[in-house]
């Protein structure tokens, strides 16, 4: 394919590319790995005017794990790091799994967790753990900071929140509750380094053997990651059995819209959605358990 | 055969070529940079099947830095195809001249001062067609009343193959046991990692030279010089590096045509270079095959009757159909004794990319179907399936009458030996549920007897130019694509002449340069044929260098001469002999200056219709499927098989663990998503070949045989093993889940559907 043509600014600070994307109009496009975008202007899905690459502004890299403050995943800090870093793997291991999971060696040297977010693909492998954890985005703009929940950030295939000159800066974590367990489950057709055609992450939260908060988010088989929120209500307030599991998880298979195309058929998405389901909450539940038993 | 030391034969010696590839050295087409060098960009055709009413290509002409702009109104009416020695298989044009038959025919070429400058041209011409309807599989190719593809095949039937042996009718009259099974099978693409590229010269006498990422320098040679309407010596065909062809690059393709066309039109260089959509999209595939299987036994498991009826779905043209056509008929009959054989195959037309050669050239389809019935029949029947096997393997000196005779055959010992590595009696006894083995076999070719291509020269030939300083020259029209033949080519000729590698200066696949001719890398024959070549070359250069040593120390004639560590000299008495140089020097002193040059050739004669040698091999596939997803882990894989002599192990381990990786995509997760005549899944990321991290670990052993017709025993080892992995892992499938795949590839899907859980 040609070369498209374009403007590209590699600002300093946040202010500076906020400024640059308000300058450059509705065709400017963030670059932070630039693992999707470059591909989609290839392919000649995307023509940009001018590209605004994130990856010299100092300090948005920034991974920091806190007791009290929680996990905050700056915009460029890549995949590969989120997957290796010692304190997420310890407090958040399903965000470092599905950070680990996504795509392949190259592309997780390159890309970052919240650029997968901001491309927002019904299949991003970070997005459903993460919205199972309550994770929020920092959002910077022309008139100002903001943040939002994720799981209102997403609007569609590709299609985010943001407004016109608006970054996200981070995405952050609160600290995992008391009691609870996460788990992440996803397949494709080839076994590994594949974009999920299903994933199912979970979060939920157990005292003793009650289930009091649950959260399960589907990929891949709705415009946007989704909340599953009928089988998550199924499980609060009540014991967490293997019944009640695999009735939750045929609940959240119910609740999806998958589609078919060339990644799988939409009879065996559902059918996968309540199988992932199954072992995300029994993965999840596991892990509630241990936790408690080791305090 | 005596025992010989051997200094190369059998070592693992490495790649000459590697280093320069993994330090990106290597020049590819695509590197290819001359002065004023024009860019070339294809219009491909967006509708399945459609009459061209008109083009209109003004605008694009007019465009700034565009420099020409050509349809089919513009060349030679001229078809051309593989098979020249029937002109009425030859249904090709390189750009189309009234018709399109698949979405991606090439309709119009540009040539501009560069990409982004071709691409807005391309854009710019205007087609109008009139849409017709398409066929997009067999069943509807054939259908009463279909559209017809070329209105020179009125069924959509291009060609058909028919062979017959033995009485069939009183064969299934007296078996015990008969099957009846359809197997279907569907395209993949080659996914060679170097996408197709060529660059055009036209020099000042107006004569052709074409760089092109090539498996077959000779017949591009030809059929550009045919359709341009040139001599064939005007026209000069260099393959450089080449990054895989797998059986996409053996033919004239229309941007080779295009590039040299416009080259000459504009007195400018011209490149093309293809995408990976556009492989993906539009290159040649796999044929997809329907196979109507019946075989019959008797109760103790032996062999009687086999009759097979194949339809290839072969897309919009001939391509290599032909030769799939003809050898699926011989595949069909490998590995065991069968007493009578009918064979029909039917090549159809229909409005999707041509299929053609690829790795296997017929044997992955036709070998999954007959692997997998002997798998059902053994089942049936009660009987291990190996043992099935053994009971009805081929062996050396067995014949396929009035086809080929089996001079080697390690069949029995691969299939003992593969039980014994894989522990296949223990395995196959357990009986969890999801998990299990299942064996898979295939025989090759050593390249193809029948010459389809009509060459007037020998198959294979080579030239040894041998000087003073103790190195040689070999020349030599082989293909080297990365399958690492002009390593090995290398190996015979030191080997042969007690040289080192760094002895020998390769020159390679310039149809100007070396000698007439060679049919270019397919069907496994590079080996054994060029191989053959360079053995003849070589032999009379040590005859005269011989004559020469024994001259100088007045030996009796009785006198072995022994070529060893750079010298020549009688053979129990070192002293008495000289540098392989000063052997060379005396020579042409003799000669009164004249160089010492040999030339070599080999064609087959006396071997039948189809291949000089064949290979044998078996396969053990373990996995484990998990029955709620139905995804399948291919946990080891073992091999036993019988190529030979192994000329160089670490290539032959090359080619298993490649034709492994192949086999598992082509099994479990390769396949063109097609809507209608349209391919949806145009990128890696929904063409889904596995990669490094999918790749199972393997144990293999190579069967001792010497092949008396291959260059110093040696036959096919690249080819074959393509084919045992599918119905391995279909059978290692059913072992263990009870679900039987008889339509590839072995999707989750269809293995929940299979299990009735979808």
């Amino acid at each position: 394919m040609p070369a498209a043509q374009f403007d590209y600014i590699a600002p300093t600070t946040v202010d500076e590319a906020v400024a640059a994307l308000v300058n450059g109009g509705k065709d400017t496009r963030v670059m932070a790995g630039g693992t999707d975008l470059i591909v989609k202007i290839r392919h000649r899905m995307l023509f940009p005017t001018c590209i605004v690459n994130l990856k010299r502004i100092a300090g948005l890299d920034a991974i920091s794990v806190d007791k009290k403050n929680g996990l905050t995943i700056g915009a460029t800090a890549l995949l590969a790091d989120v997957a290796a870093n010692k304190g997420i793997r310890r407090h958040y291991p399903t965000v470092a799994e599905a950070a680990g999971a996504t795509a392949n060696v190259q592309v997780r040297n390159m890309g970052t967790v919240v650029g997968n977010l901001c491309n927002a693909s019904p299949s991003a492998d970070n997005a459903p753990t993460l919205m199972a954890m309550g994770a929020t985005v920092d959002i910077a703009g022309p008139s100002g900071g903001r943040s939002m929940p994720l799981d209102q950030f997403f609007q569609g295939p590709g299609v985010t929140a943001l407004e016109t000159g608006e970054i996200v800066i981070a995405v952050r974590v609160p600290p995992p509750p008391a009691g609870s367990g996460t788990a992440y489950h996803s397949l494709s057709q080839r076994g590994k380094l594949d974009c999920s055609a299903v994933g199912v992450g979970t979060m939920i939260v157990l005292n003793d053997d009650q289930c009091t908060d649950a959260r399960i988010i589907v990929g891949a088989c709705a415009p946007v990651p989704m909340r599953t929120r009928a089988a998550e209500k199924m499980l609060i307030g009540k014991r967490m059995t293997d019944t009640l599991i695999r009735q939750a998880a045929q609940t959240a298979s119910e609740e999806t819209s998958p589609i078919t195309d060339v990644r799988a058929s939409a009879s065996y998405r559902w059918k996968m959605v309540a199988v992932l389901a199954i072992r995300a909450l029994t993965d999840a539940r596991q892990m509630a358990l241990r936790k408690s038993t080791s305090k | 055969m005596p025992m010989e030391t051997k200094t190369l034969i059998g070592k693992d010696v490495p790649r000459t070529d590697g280093r320069a590839k993994a330090t990106g050295q290597a020049i590819y087409a695509d590197d290819i940079k001359l002065p004023g060098m024009l860019y070339g960009k294809l219009l491909r055709s967006p509708l399945p099947h459609a009459r061209i009413l008109s083009i209109d290509t003004r605008r694009a002409a007019a465009m700034p830095g565009v420099r020409c702009v050509i349809t089919g109104q513009d060349i030679p009416r001229v078809t051309y195809g593989n098979w020249r020695l029937f002109p009425g298989t030859q249904d090709e044009y390189a750009l189309a001249m009234d018709k399109v038959r698949f979405i991606g025919d090439e309709v119009a070429a540009v040539a501009a001062v560069d990409r982004e400058t071709a691409q807005a041209a391309i854009e710019q011409i205007y087609v109008e067609y009139e849409e017709l309807p398409g066929v997009f599989d067999v069943d509807a190719s054939l259908a009463t009343g279909a559209p017809v593809v070329h209105d020179t095949s009125p069924t959509n039937i291009s060609i058909d193959r028919k062979i017959a042996y033995g009485d069939i009718e009183a064969g299934f009259a007296a078996s015990d046991y008969v099957r009846e099974d359809t197997f279907t099978v569907h395209a993949v693409s080659h996914a060679y990692m170097e996408p197709c590229a060529c660059v055009a010269q036209s020099d000042l006498d107006g004569r052709i030279t074409l760089w092109t990422s090539t498996q077959t320098p000779y017949i591009v040679q030809c059929l550009l010089a045919s359709t341009m309407n040139m001599r064939e010596n005007d026209i000069r065909v260099i393959k450089p590096a080449v990054g895989g062809g797998f059986g996409g690059k053996m033919e004239l393709r229309p941007w080779e045509f295009c590039a040299a066309f416009m080259a000459r039109k504009t007195g400018r260089p011209v490149k093309f270079t293809l995408t990976r959509e556009e492989e993906l999209a539009f290159g040649r595939r796999r044929h997809p095959m329907t196979i109507h299987s019946k075989v019959g036994f008797k109760n103790d498991g032996t062999l009687v009757a086999k009759d097979l009826h194949i339809y290839l779905d072969g897309g919009a043209y001939n391509a290599m159909g032909p030769t799939a056509t003809f050898l699926s008929g011989n595949f069909g009959a490998m590995l065991y004794r069968y007493p009578s054989y009918r064979y029909l195959g039917e090549h159809v037309y229909t409005n999707k990319p041509p299929a053609s050669a690829m790795r296997g050239f017929g044997a992955p389809q036709t070998l999954f179907a007959a692997e997998t019935q002997m798998n059902i029949a053994a089942e049936e029947l009660g009987i291990d399936p190996i043992q099935i096997r053994l009971k009805n393997a081929m062996v050396s000196g067995d014949e396929l009458p009035g086809v080929a005779t089996i001079s080697s055959c390690g069949f029995v010992e691969s299939l003992k030996e593969v039980r014994r590595i894989s522990g296949w009696s223990r395995k196959r006894k357990n009986l969890k549920t999801g998990r299990g083995v299942g064996i898979g076999c295939y025989s090759f070719i050593s390249g193809g007897v029948f010459n389809w291509f009509n060459t007037q020269y020998p198959f294979s030939a080579a030239e040894v130019r041998a000087f003073d300083d103790g190195t040689v020259h070999l020349l030599s029209m082989a293909s080297d694509i990365g399958q690492g033949s002009d390593t090995v080519l290398k190996q015979i000729l030191a080997e042969t002449l007690g040289l080192k590698m760094e002895d020998i200066r390769l020159t390679a696949a310039d149809t100007a340069m070396t000698p007439q001719a060679d049919l270019g890398t397919w069907g496994s024959r590079v080996t054994l044929m060029a191989g053959n070549a360079v053995l003849d070359a070589a032999n009379k250069i040590k005859e005269r260098l011989a004559g020469a040593v024994s001259a100088r120390y007045n030996l009796n004639v009785i006198f072995d001469i022994e070529f060893a560590d750079g010298r020549v000299y009688a053979a129990g008495k070192p002293d008495r002999g000289m540098t392989f140089g000063e052997a060379v020097a005396f020579v042409q002193k003799t000669q009164r200056g004249e160089p010492l040059v040999a030339r070599g050739s080999y064609t087959p004669r006396g071997k039948g219709l189809v291949s000089p040698a064949f290979s044998f091999g078996a396969q053990v596939a373990e996995v484990t499927v998990d029955t709620d997803t139905g995804q399948i882990q291919v946990e080891k894989m073992w091999t036993a098989h019988d190529c030979g002599t192994v000329l160089n192990p670490m290539a032959v381990e090359g080619q298993l663990e490649g034709s492994v990786q192949m086999g598992l995509g082509y099994a479990l997760s390769e396949q063109f998503v097609m809507d209608g005549g349209k391919t949806l899944n145009t990128t890696f990321l929904d063409y889904k070949m596995p990669n490094a991290a999918d790749m199972p670990p393997g144990e293999s052993v190579c069967i001792d045989t010497f092949e008396p017709e291959g260059p110093m025993g040696a036959k096919e080892a690249g080819e074959g093993l393509a084919s045992p992995t599918a119905p391995a892992i279909a059978e290692a499938v059913f072992h263990a889940t009870g679900y039987r795949c008889k339509d590839l590839p072995i999707t989750p899907e269809k293995v929940l559907k299979g299990l009735g859980k979808l």
